[in-house]
């Protein structure tokens, strides 16, 4: 599909017809390489080939989902039978609504801290700047497993019963850094003198903020939301650590499931998991480039 | 101006006490308690007991940490190997599919992690697909071919996990590089390889190094895809960790290993920050 963009810049240097040079004979024996080791053609193939090997698990994973055999190796016939036994499993249903009230809990107090605190790094440019990005590079780049055995810890030490707030309290603080980075770019991007510009016409510094700022910040902020609630709704490391004897999230019940073997009722928790997953990512990605595209179509006017 | 810049600085105050009494003060926790014993119940109490740390430089433990290291080099060693090629046809010839193409790598990092290990017992599993597959064809019968609790399912799993973090960064460099530098290398008389090895990997080294960090730094420290995929010849340090804290292990030498390792990873970081800061060297 696109080899007419790819041709013209490929082709462009003519290694075959220029006459053999000194260093050239001297470094490569060959004079004409059978097969260029740029070569488009070799690279599209390599990269679907990727293409299908990141798809592949979770393709079968949904395929079996809807097998009405037990096997993974004999499809029966398409049924429907694995999601109904789901949802007459409530240990999975608690679960689920567990996982969905951390997560929401998780976006909505993430996502304010982490704008509040992009806000302050942008605008301050205080002395503070700097240990605190590296305070949220330490944060993105540490181990989870480090910092849930550090909550585990603490939690027990101060004497806190593990519970979803515990989760929680672990969701949040790794979600901060993804939402102060994503909003940070937003920000830095929209020109100062139109907030200036509101209070030259007699806004006050928070009207400013809150009807020319937020505008046009809403699109990131929404978007690294999402992503918070997908991050918080697949955790399994953190909530690993953090889970009292209660109900579990999702994915630590899918763990528990997998100590009794594999069964097709789990390709089902996994396919329904994964869609939700991958609906709001994409709905984040469209939020978040729609509004590019506003952008650039009022630059290009 | 100064008074509205001291009111904005005051935005930074909930975010950065939230990581610092969260994710900061934890850390002096840990450390306590891998200085500390315990009691007979096995709760913490504080002291000074260093040999906590000697255990984890113990000979039988020595095993465990090299193999974290020797799969974390070589899962990131393969990512960059995939990844390159991957990142290089994306940025130079994917033409308008560039955006797609970037969203269709990442999106299968977004299907729930634990899910898209588990998926892997689905498809090498002894009644899994693949095993199906040989039996179909009479490449195997009974036995099946056992591929998981080996080394190779848990690198290859690993792989899986960390493919993104490679891909992305060096698209990025490969974005930023000027595309008439390759060209400037073919027509001083480059080979392909040459032009690769004297102009754009030079030139890219920064995503290179960058990948390298986001994949090699967690998967030392993963644990979930080894407890998965793997049994006891692929345990990792990770697993370990997990064991002296969940299966009646023992609390201060869990936490001194989790001190090691994160020593460590910070050395490995302090290397890499050290390296991006010089990146007009790259360019120039």
């Amino acid at each position: 599909m696109t080899e007419h963009l790819a041709v013209p810049a490929v082709k462009t240097p003519t290694v075959e017809r220029r006459p053999p040079t000194m260093p050239e004979l001297v470094s490569s024996p060959k004079p004409q390489p059978a097969r260029r080791f740029d070569e488009p053609r070799f690279l599209r193939i390599f990269t679907g080939l990727v293409l299908v090997y990141l798809f592949l698990p979770i393709l079968v994973v949904t395929w079996y989902s809807f097998n009405s055999k037990r096997s993974l190796q004999v499809f029966g016939s398409f049924s429907l039978s694995w999601y109904g036994k789901l949802f007459s499993d409530d240990l999975i249903k608690g679960s689920l609504l567990a996982s969905v009230e951390i997560a929401l809990v998780t976006m909505v107090v993430a996502t304010v801290l982490g704008t509040v605190l992009a806000f302050g790094l942008v605008r301050a440019q205080s002395r503070a700047n700097r240990p605190t990005d590296v305070l949220m590079l330490l944060n993105l780049i540490t181990p989870e497993i480090v910092t849930g055995i550090a909550f585990l810890l603490v939690f027990s030490q101060l004497g806190i019963t593990l519970s979803l707030g515990t989760v929680i309290v672990g969701h949040i603080t790794f979600s901060i850094a993804y939402v102060t980075i994503i909003v940070r770019g937003r920000l830095a991007s929209i020109n100062r003198e139109v907030e200036e510009a509101a209070m030259d016409l007699g806004a006050t510094n928070v009207q400013a903020v809150r009807l020319v700022t937020l505008p046009l910040l809403w699109p990131a902020i929404i978007a690294s939301g999402m992503l918070v609630f997908v991050m918080s709704f697949d955790d399994f490391v953190t909530s690993f650590f953090t889970t009292g004897t209660g109900v579990e999230p999702l994915p630590l019940r899918i763990y528990s499931m997998i100590h009794f073997g594999v069964t097709p009722e789990i390709n089902a928790v996994g396919t329904l998991m994964m869609l939700i997953t991958i609906t709001i990512v994409l709905a984040a990605l469209a939020v978040y480039s729609r509004q590019q595209r506003a952008r650039l179509a009022f630059l290009a006017e | 101006m100064v008074g509205t810049r001291r009111l904005w600085s005051l935005l930074l105050l909930p975010g950065g006490l939230w990581l610092i009494l969260l994710f900061v003060a934890p850390f002096g926790m840990v450390i306590a308690v891998s200085l500390g014993t315990t009691d007979i119940l096995g709760r913490p109490i504080f002291g000074f007991f260093p040999e906590n740390y000697q255990q984890v430089f113990d000979p039988i433990f020595i095993p465990v940490i090299v193999r974290s290291l020797a799969f974390a080099a070589t899962t990131t060693v393969l990512c960059l190997l995939i990844g390159y090629p991957v990142a290089y046809m994306i940025a130079r010839y994917a033409g308008r599919f560039k955006t797609l193409l970037i969203v269709l790598i990442i999106l299968p990092w977004f299907a729930d992690y634990l899910v898209r290990i588990y998926a892997w017992i689905v498809i090498l599993g002894n009644e899994g697909v693949v095993n199906g597959v040989l039996r179909a064809f009479g490449l195997s019968g009974n036995p099946p071919v056992i591929f998981l609790n080996t080394p190779f399912a848990v690198v290859g799993g690993l792989v899986y996990d960390y493919l993104p973090f490679m891909i992305l960064p060096i698209y990025a460099a490969l974005e930023r590089m000027d595309p008439s530098l390759i060209e400037a290398g073919k027509d001083l008389y480059g080979t392909p390889f040459q032009t690769f090895r004297h102009v754009t990997l030079p030139a890219t080294i920064q995503g290179v190094i960058a990948g390298s960090v986001l994949v090699g730094l967690p998967a030392v420290g993963d644990f979930a895809t080894a407890l998965i995929l793997g049994g006891p010849n692929t345990y990792m340090i990770g697993n370990l960790i997990q064991d002296q804290f969940t299966n009646g292990g023992f609390w201060p030498f869990g936490a001194a290993l989790t001190i090691v390792l994160m020593a460590g990873l910070s050395l490995l970081m302090i290397f890499y920050l050290r390296s991006a800061s010089r990146p007009a060297e790259a360019t120039a």
